[in-house]
């Protein structure tokens, strides 16, 4: 069988060397990234000055990068968010991108199972050493002492807020939105806006949608001091703790309280069109919304602000995450190797640029840097920063682990399991998952 | 039943709304990629009313895949096709005109395979892919389209209903095997050939899960695979008009085919039925 | 047949490129998933033989009744409507008139669209906010069903799509198998002063048995397979109230990496799908003997 395989692999790559003219040599690298398909807009523009949105700004980064560097031919391949199902049939096809886009979260799935490239080496070559990296960037990114990719930001949940509604609610005082400190607070506001305005309170994206149930319910579980991994084997949702965060949600549900059935984009829509009062999603709206109410005659016009998820039990805690650039384990030339170098350190120099988007920098400079703290919403938001807390480092396979507890969560809000029981199966579920972990 | 007679009221009507109901989500369709994103975005009702655009036709001209995707999908089902027909046809010769060891057992065989569905035999054919270094190829798209099963059973009925009075007289003018079966028998296959490839066709075009895992770099995209990777959570909301237009540039290129050759189509997928 | 011993070689010459592919694209990974069944397999290498492990554990997974059982609704409530929606546009069609054609030529012009065109389609066509059903809903004063979120709509929405992507080739099968039907059967029943329903019961249908269960049979192995419409169109969800066998196997084999668990669901569906076609074979070669 050996044989053969290596016979038909000698064909193949026989019949593709012949295949191959050739061109000026220059060197490729292949770079995998999500955040969305928009050439249609951005084409070959490098204008990232210009660009709007995360599709927007990463487009016209690589173009601008490719356009400086001639002798480097970047391949971009985009992917569905988050490509991880592709990223993994790569790996196991033996032929993953040079760079990929990855949740900070993920990073150990890949690195436990020594498939990523330790970075020190590059970045140190890119002039990027740990110092000048944020210290949730650099948690996010330090695997066992190493540093397994360049963090590019860091995200987290915000409640981004109609201002014009909670106005109409009587929600607003010295000119900003009252969010509530207590779960019960929350509900009283909730109805309170819901009779006023005739509208939801929430707008929330259920639908297809486990990121956003898990990541309430990590941060509101961190924020009371529950434990939500005991150990790299064990998780623990059937807590006091979490099944009040759920029961909170559960409750917004059955009151209507919130918009229903709406999948992201139904979502991110109702809060443009000012069909809910706030709707808690990502720092990746940042922008977008911005730009909405920059822009006269529409629902949100001069209507928007955003905070970091209030505080409602025990302390500020917030669940973070961030995008970081990897580099699957694979061989790789030297020159191919600068390459990714130069990548790493033009993609590190342009970080305000990335931060636009809403998320925030990783990287020391950008914070303190004027042009950042000239951007609108920066010091709203700021203290997501300081109150952002990650999943425990030994908890691996984070993104599948996403995919099971958000389907039981959903269960459990719109009303299909009792929480109870949706806890449960979840933990069951996801301490099944950790067992098959080698 | 008179074929030539009128349908009824009842029935005219029943079958009208039944094909409203089969053109209306393509109507819809077009009518969306003809708005500007930025009004769909705030009610996609917009679309029944003017004015419509075509800019995101244009937008699809500049800067979009699509052309490449569809590229890639024509490269691999016309090679998928012209390769299934060649080899159902010398091995649906060989099972109806030649006698050697172990046909009838071998025949067998092949007909066990008519049972066995793709997804008992994906995963571990991704693991063989990936030691042959075949993922994100051309062949590799194509081999498993290859392995048509139904295909031999098809061509080995056909070639079997042919009389074989024809064969021994091409053999009484001295012609070899391999002549036979080329000038002789396979033009009278030919509308068995229609068929299976107009199955093929369509079936390696709308092949959705083996590209999914083994073209995953841009530059092998197939169609469904790349549309796929285009619609992003965001897309739908800011980009609705543009995802619509591609899905309509997309599918023009087969409906154009389409309807040109439909009664020859029509005529082929018939051919199936009647073996 | 004529035989000889420039026959045996040439035979093996006519049939051994195809049997070369099939052994090494068909039969060679069916063994070795049969193989992977019954190791705990990751995706990425370490390999241990556990004997029936994973069936057991397969047998004792809620997720995987789930799965079987939304294949099951599904399957039925496709394979059901299909093929009677696609028997009686066959009998309707099956004119020479040119308005037929037309017909003909609309209802089978969904098929040759992709997956992903159809469920990007159908999103905007079920979708609660911005679908064109939402729309017509509202504009008639009534709140649009959640298709794509409700527990109990998503199987029903998944098999709309589907019909609504699959009548051509089986209405086209059907047509087939009218025409086959010899016209003099007709005037023996119109000799008769057979009414339009005994024909129909008495000579249509019976004729049709084989095309009938054809058309049953190649819908279910289908339908079983389901794939990209559920993964596209609902993602399986919501909490995998739409999740079909096939996706759940991709989902543990690329997204939670259990290589060997995914493959004995694999061949679990294999041994389903096995079953129901010697089934219907049986059910074919009964028909076809009482034919006779």
């Amino acid at each position: 069988m050996k044989r053969l395989r290596g016979l038909v692999a000698g064909l193949v790559l026989a019949a593709l060397a012949g295949g191959c003219g050739t061109g000026p040599k220059k060197t490729e690298i292949t770079l995998q990234r999500f955040f969305g398909e928009c050439g249609a807009v951005y084409g070959h523009s490098i204008d990232v000055g210009a660009a709007e949105g995360e599709c927007g700004i990463v487009t016209t980064l690589i173009n601008r990068f490719q356009a400086e560097n001639p002798d480097i031919q970047v391949d971009v391949n985009v992917v569905a968010w988050p490509g991880y199902p592709q990223l993994t049939a790569q790996i196991a096809a033996g032929d993953p991108p040079d760079l990929v886009t990855m949740h900070q979260s993920v990073i150990s799935d890949y690195q436990g199972r020594g498939l990523l490239e330790p970075m020190d080496g590059v970045l140190g070559e890119a002039g990027i050493g740990p110092e000048a990296i944020t210290p949730a960037g650099l948690r996010g990114v330090t695997k066992a002492g190493h540093l397994y990719g360049m963090a590019w930001d860091t995200i987290g949940g915000l409640f981004h807020v109609n201002t014009r509604l909670f106005a109409q609610a009587g929600l607003i005082k010295d000119g900003k939105p009252i969010l509530p400190t207590s779960a019960d607070e929350l509900l009283v506001q909730a109805r309170q806006f819901k009779t006023r305005t005739g509208k939801p309170y929430l707008v929330q994206s259920e639908v297809s949608d486990a990121a956003s149930f898990v990541r309430n319910f990590y941060g509101y579980v961190m924020a009371q001091g529950g434990v939500l991994f005991a150990d790299r084997r064990h998780s623990r949702f059937a807590t006091p703790e979490g099944a009040r965060v759920v029961q909170l949600f559960r409750t917004i549900e059955q009151e209507k309280l919130t918009t229903l059935n709406q999948d992201t984009p139904a979502a991110i829509a109702s809060f443009m069109n000012g069909e809910g009062g706030i709707y808690p999603t990502g720092t990746w709206m940042i922008g977008a919304f911005d730009q909405e109410a920059k822009t006269t005659g529409r629902p949100l016009s001069g209507a928007y602000a955003v905070f970091p998820y209030p505080h409602l039990w025990g302390r500020d805690a917030a669940f973070v995450d961030g995008h970081a650039w990897v580099m699957p384990k694979r061989v790789r030339t030297a020159a191919e190797r600068a390459a990714v170098v130069r990548f790493l350190k033009f993609m590190a120099a342009h970080n305000f640029d990335w931060t636009r988007t809403g998320h925030l920098p990783a990287f020391r400079a950008v914070y303190a840097s004027p042009e950042f703290r000239a951007l609108p919403h920066r010091s709203d938001i700021a203290p997501l920063a300081a109150i952002g807390v990650q999943l425990p480092g030994y908890v691996q396979r984070q993104s599948a682990i996403q995919g099971l507890l958000g389907e039981e969560l959903t269960s459990a809000v719109t009303g299909t399991k009792p929480v109870e029981r949706a806890l449960r199966d979840g933990e069951r579920r996801v301490d099944e998952l950790l067992d098959q972990i080698p | 039943m008179n074929p030539r007679a009128r349908l009824s009221p009842a029935a005219l009507v029943a079958v009208t709304i039944g094909a409203a109901i089969m053109l209306a989500p393509l109507l819809w369709t077009i009518l969306l990629s003809l708005k500007a994103n930025s009004e769909l975005m705030r009610d996609t009702a917009s679309a029944f009313s003017g004015p419509y655009t075509l800019e995101n036709y244009r937008a699809i001209l500049v800067g979009s895949s699509v052309t490449h995707w569809l590229l890639n999908s024509l490269i691999v089902s016309l090679g998928t096709t012209a390769g299934v027909l060649i080899l159902c046809s010398l091995a649906g010769y060989g099972f109806a005109r030649l006698d050697f060891p172990f046909r009838r057992s071998l025949f067998v065989f092949v007909l066990l395979g008519l049972a066995i569905p793709e997804q008992a035999v994906i995963l571990p054919r991704h693991q063989l892919f990936a030691w042959l270094h075949l993922h994100n190829s051309y062949p590799g798209l194509i081999l498993p389209g290859l392995v048509a099963p139904f295909g031999v059973f098809f061509m080995t009925q056909y070639f079997r209903a042919i009389p074989v009075e024809l064969d021994e007289a091409a053999m009484l003018d001295g012609a070899s095997r391999f002549t036979l079966f080329w000038k002789v028998l396979l033009p009278l296959t030919r509308p068995a050939q229609a068929t299976l490839g107009v199955f093929t066709f369509l079936g390696s075009w709308n092949d959705y899960w083996w590209p999914l895992i083994s073209a995953t770099r841009s530059a092998r995209f197939t169609l469904t695979v790349g549309l796929a990777s285009a619609q992003m959570n965001y897309a739908q909301t800011s980009g609705l008009g543009f995802l619509m237009a591609q899905a309509v540039f997309a599918s023009l290129p087969i409906l154009i085919v389409y309807i040109i050759f439909q009664k020859q189509i029509v005529a082929a997928m018939a051919g199936a039925a009647v073996r | 047949m004529t035989g000889g011993r420039r026959d045996r070689l040439a035979g093996f010459a006519f049939v051994g490129p195809f049997l070369a592919l099939y052994a090494f694209l068909l039969i060679y990974p069916l063994f070795m998933g049969i193989g992977l069944s019954f190791h705990r397999a990751d995706l990425f290498g370490a390999r241990r033989f556990v004997g029936f492990e994973n069936y057991a554990r397969a047998f004792a997974d809620p997720i995987a009744w789930q799965a079987l059982w939304n294949t099951f609704k599904l399957t039925v409530l496709i394979v059901l409507p299909l093929t009677a929606i696609t028997l009686a546009l066959a009998l309707a069609l099956n004119r020479a008139t040119r308005g037929a054609a037309i017909f003909r030529g609309i209802f089978f012009a969904s098929s040759v669209l992709s997956v992903t065109i159809v469920t990007l389609i159908w999103r905007f066509i079920l979708t609660p906010d911005a679908g064109l059903v939402a729309k017509i809903v509202t504009t008639l004063g009534g709140t649009p069903p959640p298709f794509l979120s409700d527990p109990n709509l998503t199987i029903p929405a998944l098999a709309i799509t589907t019909i609504w992507w699959s009548v051509g080739f089986p209405m086209m099968l059907f047509l087939a198998g009218l025409q086959q039907i010899p016209a003099d059967m007709y005037e023996a029943a119109a000799l008769d002063n057979a009414g339009p329903w005994t024909r129909l019961f008495k000579i249509t249908l019976p004729s049709l048995r084989r095309t009938l269960i054809l058309v049953i049979m190649l819908q279910t192995a289908a339908q079983l397979q389901l794939f990209g419409q559920a993964q596209l169109l609902t993602a399986g969800g919501p909490s995998g109230a739409s999740r079909p066998v096939v996706l759940l196997i991709f989902e543990v084999a690329f997204g939670r990496w259990e290589l060997g668990y995914a493959a004995a669901l694999a061949e679990l569906l294999f041994l389903l799908v096995l079953s129901v076609t010697f089934i219907q074979y049986w059910a074919v070669g009964r028909a076809a003997k009482e034919e006779r």
